[in-house]
C-alpha cells in the first residue's frame, strides 16, 4: 500500500526550475531532523524501544538500544 | 508581506546562482570557503517510577546537561570537513542504586564524544562521498563509530538518493576513566549480584545501513523516505539492570545476543501559503524482540517575520512490548530471556513542544557573521508515568572567504 502511494506520488512530480526553488530552499523545508532536534531524537532512542528511520542514530554508541 | 518573502527567496536563489557562475568561469576563477560554527546547549530532566536498575520499580529521576559544538569547513564547493564534539553530564538517581551507596561516584557520569568526517563531491558523477569516525566514552562504555556515506543528485536537482553505512564497535567494560585503573577492567553488575560473572562477552557490534530518497514533488512540496536496516550482536543486555522474579529470585537482565531492527520513515514537507510550513513525519518500526512501533510527528514552522520563526511541534508514539519484558516480580525463573526495563514495555507517549528561531545574518569582526539563534522546549509524557522536559539552545555563526586567482 505504502509502495503504491509512493509510486503514485513520485509519478506526479513536476520539474522545478532553479528560479522556482524559493520555497524549497527555505531552511524549514529541508528534510530530515533539524540540528536543534538532534538532542531530543537522542533522548527518544533512550526512552523508547524503536529508533532509526530518519537521519539520526539508529543504534550503537551508547548504553541504549 | 508576500512580496517580501518572494523577494528574499529570489535573492537567495540569484546569489546562489551567481556564486556558482563565478566559480565556473574560466576567466575569473574564484572559490568560496565557508566555516560554520554551531553550538548547542541541551538540558534534559525526567521523573518516573520504573527504573530498570532497581528491577522496574524505583525512581528514574535523571538530569542531563549536554553542550556540544560542530565546526563545518567547506573549503570549496567540492571538499567539506566537519568535527563535532561534546560532553553529556548525567546525574542519575537510579544509577546510584547500582551499589546502594548514596551519592556514590556512580551518581554522576559523563559521556564525552567526538566525531570527525570528510566528504568530497565528484561533480561529473554528481556524487558525494564521505567518511567519518570518532569515539564516545563514559565510565562503563566505549564506542568507536566508523561510517561511509554516498549521495547522488539527479541532473535537475529534484531527486537525491543516499546511503549511509555505519559500524559501531562498543565495549561495555568499566574502568577506563577510573583513576586507579585507566583501563577496561570488568562489567559492572548490581552490588549484590557481583558474586559471579553473568556474561562471558563484553562487546557489542552494531551494523547500520540507512538509506534516503529525497524527491521534489513540486515547487512547494518535498518528500523523503528513510528505509533502514540494523543488525546488532554481542552483549545487548545492560549488566547493571536487575530483574526480580516471582518467588523473590534476583538476576541480571538477560536479552538475546542478536537484534534486527527495521525502521522505515517517511517525511513530507509542504510550504502552505507564504508563512507556514507543514513538516509531517511517520515511522514504522519492527524488530526481532517483537517490538512494533508507530511514530507520528507534525511540526508547523510559522514565519512571524522574515527573520523570526515559531515552530510548534506535536509527536505521538505507540509501542507494543518486547516479548522479553515483564514488570517487577512477574518473570518466571525458568525463562531464558528477561528484562524489566520499561523502555521495552508497551506504552504510548506524546511530546508537545515549541521552537523559536531568529536569523540574524549580522556581520561581526569582518568576515564573520552571526547567523542564527534558536531555542526549543518540549514536554514528553509516557503512559507508564514517565515525564521529561527538554530544552535546547542553538547558536550559529559562519565565516566566509572568497579566494581569487593568485597574482603573478
Amino acid at each position: 500500500m505504502a509502495a503504491v502511494v509512493l509510486v503514485m506520488t513520485l509519478h506526479g512530480c513536476v520539474s522545478v526550475k532553479p528560479y522556482q526553488r524559493a520555497y524549497l530552499n527555505d531552511e524549514n523545508m529541508q528534510p530530515g531532523k533539524p540540528d536543534i532536534e538532534k538532542f531530543e531524537a537522542g533522548a527518544h532512542t533512550y526512552r523508547e524501544g524503536a529508533s532509526g528511520g530518519g537521519n539520526g542514530k539508529a543504534s550503537g554508541g551508547c548504553g541504549c538500544n | 508581506m508576500k512580496k517580501k518573502y518572494l523577494a528574499l527567496g529570489l535573492l537567495a536563489t540569484a546569489l546562489s546562482a551567481s556564486a556558482q557562475k563565478a566559480k565556473d568561469s574560466a576567466y575569473k576563477q574564484q572559490s568560496v570557503s565557508q566555516t560554520d560554527v554551531q553550538v548547542l546547549f541541551s538540558y534534559y530532566t525526567q521523573e518516573g517510577d520504573h527504573s530498570a536498575v532497581t528491577g522496574g520499580i524505583g525512581t528514574e529521576a535523571l538530569q542531563v546537561y549536554a553542550p556540544e559544538v560542530t565546526i563545518t569547513h567547506k573549503r570549496d564547493s567540492v571538499n567539506t570537513f566537519y568535527i563535532n564534539t561534546g560532553v553529556d553530564v548525567i546525574t542519575s538517581a537510579s544509577t546510584d542504586k547500582i551499589d546502594h551507596v548514596v551519592s556514590s561516584a556512580s551518581r554522576v557520569d559523563a559521556r564525552t564524544h567526538l566525531d570527525a568526517g570528510y566528504s568530497r563531491l565528484l561533480r561529473r558523477q554528481r556524487l558525494r562521498i564521505g567518511v567519518h569516525s570518532g569515539f564516545s566514552i563514559e565510565s562503563d562504555y566505549l564506542s568507536i563509530p566508523v561510517g561511509v556515506t554516498l549521495g547522488h543528485t539527479s541532473a535537475d536537482g529534484s531527486r537525491e538518493v543516499s546511503a549511509h553505512f555505519q559500524l559501531f564497535l562498543d565495549d561495555l567494560r568499566w574502568g577506563r576513566l577510573d583513576p586507579d585503573h585507566f583501563s577496561p577492567e570488568k562489567l559492572i553488575y548490581p552490588e549484590e549480584l557481583r558474586y559471579k560473572e553473568w556474561f562471558t562477552e563484553y562487546k557489542r557490534r552494531s551494523y547500520n545501513a540507512s538509506f534516503a530518497l529525497y524527491q521534489v514533488i513540486n515547487a512547494r512540496m518535498e518528500l523523503a523516505v528513510f528505509p533502514e536496516l540494523v543488525y546488532q550482536h554481542g552483549l545487548l543486555s545492560t549488566p547493571f539492570h536487575r530483574v526480580y522474579f516471582t518467588g523473590d529470585s534476583l538476576k541480571v537482565e538477560n536479552l538475546p545476543r542478536e537484534r534486527w531492527k527495521v525502521p522505515l520513515g517517511i517525511q513530507l514537507n509542504t510550504f502552505v501559503g507564504n508563512r507556514v510550513i507543514l513538516r509531517s513525519y511517520y515511522r514504522f518500526y519492527k524488530d526481532n524482540f517483537a517490538i512494533t512501533a508507530h511514530t507520528l510527528q507534525l511540526e508547523a514552522p510559522v514565519k512571524i517575520t522574515p527573520r523570526l520563526t515559531l515552530s510548534p511541534v506535536v509527536r505521538y508514539y505507540h509501542q507494543q512490548a518486547s516479548k522479553y519484558f515483564k514488570p517487577y516480580k512477574a518473570h518466571e525463573i525458568r525463562e531464558r530471556f528477561y528484562t524489566s526495563d520499561y523502555d521495552l514495555s508497551a506504552f504510548d507517549s506524546y511530546k508537545l513542544g515549541l521552537g523559536a528561531r531568529y536569523a540574524f545574518y549580522k556581520p561581526f569582526l569582518g568576515k564573520y557573521s552571526f547567523r542564527e539563534a534558536a531555542l526549543r522546549y518540549a514536554f514528553y509524557k509516557r503512559s507508564d508515568g514517565l515525564s521529561a522536559h527538554m530544552i535546547t539552545l542553538l547558536l550559529a555563526a559562519d565565516h566566509t572567504r572568497v579566494h581569487g586567482p593568485k597574482k603573478k
